[in-house]
């Protein structure tokens, strides 16, 4: 009995895992065959789309009952899909590479009408005109999910400290600049962080790694996880900002610093580097996130309802702002929406710099042997232990 | 022949409860085990089973989260018993009628959840926070922040788990009786005996479920190394998180759950082995 | 022990806890060697006396002198006494041998020479030889009585208190330890000193007695006078079924019950005894078959006879007081329930007391 207890918190994160994969299995099963789905819709999210502002007008005007569980991690939401969860969710939300390059070719989700869709794409910003890359598969022939929030998102910096044209052109270097030890954090985003050690060890994260590389990473992770004053989520990344300290911290960008820039810290700023290691010498990385209809059997005739309504400028306002994290949308090129935008709001998202940033960044892609590059990176965490 | 006939009637009405333990406490712990021999990065517990995951482990520097776990806990612990056992003296024996007062002001803080007071106490360690901010605008210095420091873990460990320590340890002194004190005073004992030969002994009891308690959640502890110390340690439970989440290896994740339950079920043993409660209590 | 200097001296000592006063101005000598019972009942303030002899309580006045000198600021662990614990206080965690021997432990004497003497008093207590390894817990009760003795004895104390430590035992038992803790007083030669609320327990096994009532000693006496010449009401009372009434001064030694109207023979009536009671002793009174039987007379219905072994009582009512008398088995009254009985007593049975 009592070994029980002592891993208690462990076990608690363990069966709530475990409950839930054999729980979704279990009710697939009871699930009578032909279940009214009109009235229930289960959304699989990134943070903003499980908010009540954007949920509730959607939940009167449908009566629907909706779920939206949000996770912050790209693999873990799939993952979940993967271990039998698409008889569960009816729309995931995720970043831009997965939908083309995963979870069609795992029939994990399934394309949308194109004639009904694609006029959405061409209200929104130029760069998003259909056909959409990152919305089609890999033929081109259909189309599989929406797009709408998306931002650059490599490093932030308290520009009090480190001014923001410093910041660009020394770029991923500050990590290798060993006077700055202990005074940068890494917000926890093991994926993210994954690619910006490579910036920083000088190749690109999207491709396949040589050993020498991965030698190279090792070292980088090492050194980085060393230095590292903090390790920690967005909340702290920004609180170490703001109490001075830490002067910047790696991975992040307008998705992360746009609370602390809503609350009046415009010091902190999202910085994309001017050059980098990767295609076309670019440094910084962006995401666009992809809304795609799960491949369930059983698939609520709201999702597609929903996809449209947060078309709707409004909505996509609501979006953009949605709590805890603050966002430009595809939507913001139709100007029905972007007339919704205060000065401050627009501050928020660094609107000012936004084109040139996305300009500079390269797109949020799968990382070939991320399992191994991740376990290195684990690895060099916990040998960073004790400082 | 009925279920009836063939059981019992205590026998019977256990059965809810049996199979309540079983769905809630045999099964997550079954599927557990049955996941670390998975192989690597797979979802489904039907497949080739083997040791990979361990071997895996035994293979990589696992042993440092490990030993960052155990070695927080003990000193949490040992810290936990210096502080802790004038106060349970002081509860049990001194205080009296603020007994109750004191108890409160230990035992409120647990309604608030445990992550919520971890971030006050970032708030008031932080540069230019509830302390620093202080003493830089009440006095003009300004010492380097403790926060994200190995020490200020423990602090945050000896926090959250002091109530855990505490009120066993409180229970263990006031299980002392006043008159043993008395008589060992009066057979010529110092204060210091009587508390070596009397006091500690027969409030032993209640200072080991206290030391058991507080080191078993203490190894579990994730929350103090993430918040207060910004992840500067890498305790076990943080490992097995990162392998159920971004790494997305459940199968290394049990395997990690397994051995963190063998290392302190079996030093739990060897404790209670050593400290067996009831030859402390007089009772065998 | 005539003759013998005095171990313990009380000097006014006094103690009071906020305005209540537990223990007021007592004043006593005890001798060495001797067995000294305090009695009282509860709330009487015997444990809060019994606290201060052995430094477990500080006295707020007055002197505690042992062999002469003050020992008042003396803790319980540097005073050359000890006390065996109403509850006993044996330390749960230890054998038998470990709790003989805690002083000794404590004084860093050698094992071997500790267990020696462990083994020598279980001897002298009559506790088996292959106890010393047992634990205390798994002792019976008289077993627990003798181990928690030998363990005060193994202090080689000057004065050895006693806490009513028999109190919560069966009334066998209770006599057979009595007994036993009277031979080893003699055995051992040092001075007891022993609380209780029960006078019969006290004049088992006590060279003298003091009753203490209110935190006052009330009298101090061999067991004999305590029984036969209490002094006041309350400590006639204290020993027992006693027949009481209240009575004046009448003649040089006659005293007026008002009650019944009747002057009483008594012994000389004490100088300056204005008012106060007769007190007649169960066993004094008798039955009479005619009024000049007994120097002093009372007519009264026989309303009830109780049993108790070895001796009967009756219960006599006179107009509405009860009256107890008492005959053994042997000489039982053979008179009818409701019968018109006689009752009478002499001169030199009546008791004069105070209040």
């Amino acid at each position: 009995m009592s070994s029980f207890k002592q891993s208690r918190r462990n076990f608690m994160q363990n069966s709530a895992l475990m409950a839930a994969a054999f729980a979704t299995g279990g009710v697939a099963g009871l699930r009578p065959a032909f279940a009214d789905r009109s009235k229930e819709l289960n959304i699989l999210c990134w943070e903003g789309y499980n908010s009540a502002q954007v949920l509730d007008p959607f939940r009167e005007s449908s009566g629907a009952t909706i779920k939206a569980e949000s996770l912050t991690n790209d693999p873990t939401m799939i993952n979940r899909l993967r271990a039998g969860e698409t008889n569960v969710w009816d729309l995931i939300n995720v970043n831009n590479p997965w939908a083309r390059k995963k979870m069609f070719p795992e029939k994990l989700i399934t394309p949308l009408d194109r004639a009904k869709m694609e006029p959405y794409f061409d209200k929104m910003a130029p760069a998003f005109k259909a056909p959409y890359k990152w919305a089609m598969d890999d033929s081109g022939a259909q189309l599989l999910g929406m797009a709408q929030r998306y931002g650059p998102y490599s490093f932030v910096v308290n520009t009090d400290k480190v001014s923001r044209d410093a910041a660009e052109d020394q770029g991923w270097d500050l990590w290798n600049d060993s006077a700055n030890d202990k005074k940068y954090g890494i917000l926890e985003s093991d994926d993210w962080n994954v690619f910006n050690i490579c910036c920083i060890a000088g190749f690109d994260p999207f491709k396949v790694h040589t050993d020498e590389e991965v030698a190279k990473f090792t070292e980088t992770a090492n050194k980085v996880f060393k230095g590292a004053k903090v390790v920690g989520d967005i909340a702290t990344m920004n609180q170490a900002l703001v109490s001075g300290e830490i002067n910047f911290h790696m991975t992040g960008g307008t998705y992360s610093a746009s609370p602390a820039r809503a609350d009046g810290t415009a010091a902190i700023r999202g910085i994309t580097p001017k050059k980098g290691p990767m295609e076309g010498g670019k440094g910084g990385i962006s995401w666009i996130e992809i809304t795609s209809v799960v491949n369930n059997p059983d698939i609520s005739p709201l999702a597609v309802q929903f996809l449209e309504y947060v078309q709707d400028p409004k909505v996509a306002h609501t979006v953009a702002f949605a709590e805890g994290t603050f966002n430009p949308v595809a939507q913001m090129g139709n100007p029905e929406c972007f007339s919704l935008f205060t000065k401050e709001e627009l501050d928020a998202i660094q609107y000012d710099s936004l084109e040139e940033e996305m300009a500079r960044s390269v797109e949020y892609d799968i990382v070939p042997d991320y399992d191994k590059l991740l376990d290195v990176m684990t690895a060099a965490k916990r040998a960073a232990s004790g400082g | 022949m009925t279920i009836s006939k063939l059981l019992a009637p205590g026998t019977r009405h256990a059965i809810p409860l049996v199979l309540f333990l079983l769905v809630g406490f045999a099964a997550p712990l079954l599927a557990v085990i049955g996941f670390s021999f998975v192989p690597a990065r797979s979802f489904s517990l039907w497949q080739n089973w083997g040791l990979g995951n361990y071997i895996e482990i035994f293979n990589s520097t696992s042993y440092l989260s490990f030993l960052w776990s155990l070695g927080l806990a003990a000193i949490t612990v040992l810290v936990l018993a210096v502080i802790c056992y004038p106060i349970a003296y002081g509860l049990a024996r001194v205080f009296g009628k603020y007994s109750t007062l004191v108890t409160l002001l230990f035992t409120i803080p647990l309604f608030v959840s445990e992550n919520v007071r971890l971030y006050g106490w970032v708030l008031f360690f932080i540069k230019n926070g509830v302390l620093l901010g202080t003493l830089k605008s009440w006095f003009g210095i300004e010492p380097e922040s403790w926060l994200f420091t190995n020490g200020i873990i423990v602090w945050g460990m000896v926090y959250v788990y002091l109530p855990f320590m505490l009120f066993p340890m409180t229970l263990g002194v006031s299980m002392v009786p006043d008159q043993t004190r008395d008589a060992a005073f009066d057979l010529g004992a110092t204060r210091w005996q009587v508390f070596k030969e009397v006091e500690l002994p027969l409030s032993m009891p209640g200072i080991m479920i206290g030391f058991l308690l507080s080191f078993v959640l203490a190894v579990g502890a994730i929350a103090e190394a993430k918040v207060l110390g910004g992840q500067q340690i890498i305790p076990i439970s943080h490992d097995i998180e990162i392998a159920f989440t971004y790494a997305q290896n459940w199968p290394l994740g049990a395997a990690l759950s397994v051995l963190l339950m063998l290392v302190v079920g079996t030093l739990v043993l060897l404790v209670l082995r050593r400290f067996d409660l009831d030859a402390i209590l007089g009772r065998r | 022990m005539n003759g013998r200097s005095p171990i313990l001296q009380l000097r006014n000592l006094t103690k009071t806890f906020g305005n209540f006063t537990a223990v007021k101005d007592i004043n006593l000598d005890i001798t060495e060697g001797e067995f000294f019972t305090i009695v009282g009942p509860s709330g009487s303030g015997k444990t809060t006396m019994l606290r201060m002899l052995t430094g477990m309580e500080s006295a707020t006045s007055g002197d505690i002198l042992l062999r002469g000198t003050r020992i008042n600021d003396l803790p319980a662990n540097k005073r050359p006494t000890c006390m065996v614990f109403q509850s006993l206080a044996l330390f749960p965690h230890r054998t038998v041998g470990q709790n003989i021997e805690f002083s000794l432990k404590i004084k860093n004497i050698a094992p071997d020479v500790r267990k020696a003497r462990a083994l020598q008093l279980m001897d002298q207590l009559r506790l088996p030889q292959d106890y010393y390894g047992k634990s205390v817990t798994k002792c019976s009760g008289g077993e627990r009585q003798r181990v928690a003795l030998a363990r005060a004895l193994a202090y080689d104390p000057d004065i050895l208190f006693f806490d009513e430590p028999l109190s919560a035992i069966d009334y066998k038992l209770r006599k057979t330890l009595e007994k036993e803790l009277k031979d080893i007083h003699r055995e051992t030669g040092k001075t007891f000193i022993y609380i209780t609320h029960s006078l019969e327990e006290a004049m088992v096994m006590s060279d003298r007695i003091g009753v203490m009532r209110a935190g006052q000693l009330v009298q101090v006496g061999s067991p004999q006078q305590i029984y036969g010449a209490p002094e006041t009401k309350f400590v006639s009372e204290f020993v027992g079924d006693v027949n009481v009434m209240a009575v004046r001064a009448g003649g040089a030694a006659t005293v007026h019950a008002a009650e019944f109207n009747i002057d009483f023979v008594s012994p000389s009536v004490p100088a300056g005894f204005a008012a106060g009671h007769l007190v007649v002793r169960p066993e004094s009174l008798r039955f009479l078959s005619a009024h000049n039987e007994a120097q002093n007379c009372l007519e009264g219905r026989l309303y009830n006879e109780y049993v108790l072994g070895s001796r009967i009582q009756y219960q006599v009512r006179v107009n509405d007081h009860v009256f107890i008398v008492e005959k053994l088995r042997q000489q039982a009254f053979t008179g009818k329930l409701d019968d018109n009985v006689l009752i009478g007593w002499d001169a030199k049975d009546s008791i004069l007391v105070t209040d």
